[in-house]
């Protein structure tokens, strides 16, 4: 009988699994707003929420590129993703490099603010005011 | 007694200078400063930096051929309840265009026109000027666009004991022969306070 229950359950489990459909990536589903899954549902997220504040997850870039726009201007294209559940506010600043690597005195190397979603992954661009930057070098603070 | 009461005095005074709030500098790199109700020039320099960099990512201002287009600067209207400066705005933007190396800003007309590059004109045919230091006519050169924009601010009751004060800084460059707009952006600067703050 106990054998029997265990592979009832056992293929209930692969069968509900087997169900789960996995959606377009390109999609991001909220809790709440997509079906929950058994590693995430109603009873694993608070367990979850706790062990990422604990382990201190937060923002993490996953890329960044620069390309040269029609106009001669360098552009950086950061793409990252925020591993904790609480949305993360935070201020950045891209400053400029000249070919030897010196700093690029600009007005627009100002703290700016932006924000990425819990569980989220997040987009920013600067665009460099200047042709002569080759190179740049970006700092992050928490928004007060 | 007289001697006690001095003693008073100067003790009361001692304590009420420790008291003062002492002036500081502000560094304006790492301002630490908490935000205000009001725009204050971390509001101007982030509207600014993002203003420009959506300016020269769209490249209406690189000329084919290479050369630099001429921009006259039109009125930038302040809508808010600050008495503001737009030049607080514009100054940066301004500054930017021209060391970008892509434009040059034009005084000769425009809300910003320099009353002397025509006064010096009017000095023609006058004696006491050596005539070859006037400029001759037809140097002054026309714009190719011409730059506006506005900023203006929404008071919103947030609920009993906050507000929300939202600030749109907008900008457009036009063509001045078309009259086609070649490029618009518009950043917002919201905050949300208490009630008891004011935003003028």
């Amino acid at each position: 009988m106990k054998t029997i229950t265990n592979i009832l359950l056992f293929v209930i489990a692969v069968v509900i699994t087997g169900c789960y459909q996995q959606h377009d990536s390109r999609i991001h589903l909220r809790e709440e707003v997509g079906s929950d899954s058994l590693v995430d549902n109603i009873v694993t997220r608070p367990v979850a929420y706790a062990f990422s504040a604990l382990i201190g997850e937060g923002i993490e870039i996953t890329q960044a590129v620069t390309k040269r726009n029609d106009a001669g201007f360098l552009e950086l294209h950061i793409s990252g993703h925020n591993r904790s559940y609480q949305t993360r506010r935070f201020r950045y600043r891209v400053e400029w490099l000249d070919e030897n690597g010196l700093l690029i005195q600009t007005k627009t190397s100002v703290w700016l603010p932006t924000s990425a979603m819990g569980k989220s992954p997040f987009s920013l661009k600067a665009v460099a005011p200047r042709p002569e930057a080759v190179n740049f070098r970006m700092d992050t603070k928490k928004w007060e | 007694m007289k001697a006690k009461t001095l003693g008073i005095i100067t003790f009361l005074s001692i304590l009420l200078i420790g008291c003062a709030q002492e002036t500081v500098n502000i560094d304006v790199m790492h301002d630490q400063g908490k935000p205000v109700m009001a725009l204050d020039y971390r509001d101007f320099d982030q509207a600014a930096s993002q203003l420009v960099q959506s300016m020269l990512a769209s490249g209406a201002l690189k000329k084919e051929g290479g050369g630099r287009y001429i921009i006259a600067k039109g009125r930038i209207i302040n809508d808010t309840m600050q008495r503001i400066d737009t030049d607080q705005l514009m100054a940066k933007i301004e500054i930017e265009i021209l060391r970008s190396g892509q434009a040059v800003m034009t005084r000769a007309v425009g809300a910003d026109a320099d009353k002397l590059i025509h006064e010096a004109r009017e000095l023609r045919d006058d004696e006491e000027f050596d005539q070859s230091t006037i400029a001759e006519r037809g140097t002054l050169q026309a714009f190719n666009f011409s730059i506006k924009g506005k900023i203006f601010q929404r008071n919103i009751r947030y609920d009993k004991n906050l507000q929300q004060v939202e600030y749109y800084f907008q900008l457009m460059l036009s063509d001045s022969v078309t009259g086609l707009t070649y490029w618009q952006d518009e950043v917002i600067v919201g905050k949300r306070g208490s009630n008891k703050s004011v935003s003028w």
